[in-house]
């Protein structure tokens, strides 16, 4: 009687609570959720919800605000100070609207997940169990993952790969980069979320080197990961020196392009590539000699030219040559390029590549992520790919030549390669599993033989 | 073999970027702020600039149209500065950017600005024919005193501005704040709001309530005549009172007598505010208020931009 008068006077009438359980209960046998009984809690479904469609924090958010406002009116307010009393009804109020917002957002995530137009939310706002039950018991919609990011995408628990977790005599290297990331996990409120996991290379100097992966596989978070911007539980030595113990000085000796232009529009290239100049390149050296650094990274990308023209006036192309530029001027050791390409016709995308390679062949590792690398293929000293497993986490798929990565994939095309890892339901084969496992294998025996 | 080198510390980050912005002040077409000014200008003292420093109204309401001038072109001047570059702001950060250098070459920046704005302000006035102080409160000159008040007002509204921009994520949540910031500050002021409780303490965060009292105060608006009590008994001048027209028997003698003026500045002594009172501590003590105001605003936008890693990518 205590648990029926609490539903009851809480606003929440039984009808309610019995057809919302069960539009979850439905949900959760569609979307193959665990732990059913919760749903049976009033407000829990929508926690549970919010926690199974990377929406905790709105689920949660709901949960306390449903929670407060239905137990706030159990206390005898009214026999409370006037004062008091109105305090009472403004903060119902507020936790109210707050409430239904959460309920808002949830309604707008879970029509996003089925691919159902927005107009469905009316429906939500006013009566929850009739919008649960269309969605759960209708064969038109179907749950996807959708185009997140990596953190959002990543998995609780990485897949248990047999010998992937067993790498254990990866030798790190004092000479060009190498990589011994264990882990790269963040927390989301109650849960950990694995993003990247065991991922062991050595890259030499004068390496130009693909990284190849499907989306969400983690390549921007490695990128962020390898460069000490996000760090992970790894150590990355660039030519013996630790980036993470001493990122305050390791980072000018990285240069980083990143996918967006990030470049003001309302200054001419010459004082842009300077003051990039000027910022980055150590005070100890000759002013002659950063003018020469600064003039030689221009020739290189072919900006001379028009050197005193304002940057907002330039083209695509010229404004990733501005970018590499920019980097390019501090004589980085490790060269960092996301998606240099994006945006280019074949033609400039080559010329452009044609140049990262020239600045590999001055005995730096240029790192590049492209989505068009087979144009350019012929260019690179080795290939990275990381793949997706089936808990959601990015590992490695592969290290090692374009040939060999052929031979290994046995695929003619690095856009094959790609596919053999990506999942099907973003059109691939869905072998990332089998291939991370083989290639551990495969870099397992290397090691074996080179330490025999 | 790194380990010997330095880098360019704040004070060197802060001139280079200053440079940037001096060069885009010219090439993103920013000089457009100043005509801008002016026409505002214009416009607000072709409509309260004739009393203005010459009645006690013409005075109080004339001073809150020049610093709402101010406050406005604070406002636009910065609102947008920081939060429209925001990703490039966070990509140099990582490159090397100090905060503070970055923060600092704003300031510097945008303090020139205000220091023009003041300048073409001052400038519409005078072209305007307003009676613009003739005596300083500070220094010798009424003008120049005017000018610094009117200056801390742009400066302080610039920097609460520029806080704003740097803690917001983009243009629109920036231009979103704004008009909040402009109620505020109008409602704050004192001129026309009485406010008590809490509403007063918060006045003490009010550029415009300490730009008000500052202006009034050089202004001298506690010696000035107050024309209000001369214009209603004028509206009431003809009641009747036992088959006679008092006030109007009044009107007609101070006329007469040639001491309307008088009578003005004898109805203002009893219309004296503390607040107005024209000693260098008062004005001084506004003053202060007004740079405390932009000092914290500028640790504010610091500390926001200190935390420009977190953004999500």
């Amino acid at each position: 009687m205590v648990i029926l008068s609490f539903v009851l006077d809480g606003g929440v009438s039984i009808l309610e609570w019995l057809a919302t359980s069960i539009g979850f209960l439905l949900l959760a046998r569609k979307l193959g959720w665990q732990k059913r009984w919760q749903l049976w809690i009033p407000g829990l479904g929508y926690l549970r919800m919010g926690q199974e469609l990377d929406a905790e924090r709105d689920g949660w958010g709901f949960f306390i605000t449903y929670l407060l406002t239905t137990v706030l009116p159990f206390f005898p307010w009214e026999k409370a100070p006037d004062k008091v009393y109105l305090g009472f009804i403004l903060v119902h109020l507020i936790l109210s609207v707050f409430r239904l917002i959460y309920r808002i957002r949830l309604g707008l995530t879970l029509l996003r997940t089925y691919h159902a137009k927005k107009t469905w939310l009316i429906l939500w706002i006013f009566v929850p169990p009739a919008m649960l039950f269309i969605l759960a018991l209708s064969d038109r919609y179907h749950p996807d993952s959708g185009e997140l990011d990596d953190e959002v995408k990543a998995g609780t628990a990485p897949a248990e790969i047999e010998g992937a977790e067993e790498h254990k005599g990866f030798a790190m290297k004092d000479t060009g980069l190498s990589i011994d990331l264990r882990e790269r996990s963040v927390r989301d409120l109650s849960k950990k979320r694995y993003l990247l996991k065991d991922i062991q290379l050595n890259i030499p100097n004068g390496s130009l080197v693909l990284l190849l992966g499907g989306s969400g596989a983690g390549k921007t978070t490695f990128i962020n990961a390898i460069i000490g911007y996000e760090k992970a539980d790894a150590t990355i030595l660039l030519n013996g020196s630790d980036i993470y113990k001493d990122y305050g000085r390791m980072k000018y000796r990285i240069g980083f392009v990143q996918q967006q232009n990030l470049i003001r529009g309302s200054d001419t290239v010459l004082h842009t590539i300077d003051d990039a100049a000027r910022l980055r390149i150590p005070r100890e050296v000759p002013a002659e000699e950063r003018k020469k650094r600064r003039e030689d990274a221009m020739a290189l990308m072919g900006l001379t030219a028009g050197s005193q023209g304002l940057v907002g006036k330039k083209s695509g192309g010229m404004l990733r040559r501005i970018s590499i530029a920019m980097e390019l001027v501090s004589d980085p050791e490790l060269f960092v390029l996301d998606e240099p390409d994006s945006g280019l016709d074949g033609v400039i995308a080559r010329e452009l590549f044609t140049q990262l390679r020239a600045i590999a062949d001055t005995g730096k590792i240029v790192l590049v992520i492209t989505h068009t690398p087979d144009r350019v293929i012929d260019l690179f000293d080795k290939v990275i790919v990381l793949a997706r497993d089936s808990g959601r986490c990015g590992r490695l798929a592969f290290y090692g030549s374009p040939e060999e990565a052929h031979a290994f994939f046995e695929r003619d095309s690095m856009e094959g390669v790609v596919l053999r890892v990506n999942s099907k339901d973003a059109g691939g084969e869905g072998l990332a599993d089998e291939y991370i496992e083989r290639y551990a294998r495969l870099a397992a025996g290397k090691e074996e033989a080179a330490a025999q | 073999m790194n380990t010997k080198q330095t880098y360019r510390g704040r004070v060197s980050q802060t001139f280079l970027y200053l440079g940037k912005f001096l060069r885009m002040f010219v090439y993103q077409n920013d000089w457009k702020v100043l005509p801008m000014a002016a026409i505002i200008a214009a416009a607000v003292v072709f409509v309260v600039g004739g009393n203005l420093f010459v009645t006690q109204e013409g005075t109080l309401m004339g001073s809150f149209a020049l610093v709402c001038v101010c406050l406005w072109n604070g406002f636009f001047n910065s609102i947008q500065v920081v939060c429209r570059e925001r990703a490039i702001v966070k990509r140099e950060h990582r490159a090397g950017l100090h905060m503070s250098s970055y923060v600092a070459a704003q300031v510097i920046y945008q303090f020139l600005l205000c220091v023009a704005q003041t300048v073409i302000l001052l400038l519409v006035c005078r072209l305007a024919k307003v009676a613009l102080p003739a005596q300083g409160t500070i220094t010798r000159w009424g003008v120049l005193d005017l000018g610094i008040s009117l200056l801390l007002v742009t400066f302080a509204s610039d920097m609460m501005a520029l806080a704003v921009s740097c803690m917001m994520k983009n243009t629109t949540a920036a231009m979103t704040v704004m008009p909040f910031m402009l109620i505020f500050q109008l409602l704050l002021s004192g001129g026309f709001f009485q406010l008590s409780g809490f509403a007063a303490k918060l006045r003490v965060v009010s550029a415009s309530y300490w730009g008000l009292n500052s202006v009034c105060a050089i202004g001298r608006y506690n010696e000035q005549g107050m024309v209000t009590l001369w214009n209603t008994v004028f509206k009431f001048r003809n009641i009747e009172f036992m088959g006679e027209k008092p006030l109007l028997e009044i009107i007609r003698t101070i006329e007469k007598e040639g001491k309307v003026n008088d009578f003005l500045l004898w109805s203002g002594s009893y219309n004296q505010n503390e607040l107005f009172v024209s000693t260098v501590e008062n004005v001084l003590h506004c003053w202060t208020l007004l740079g405390v105001i932009a000092l914290v605003s500028i640790v504010v936008a610091i500390i926001a931009l200190e935390f420009i890693d977190r953004d999500r990518r």
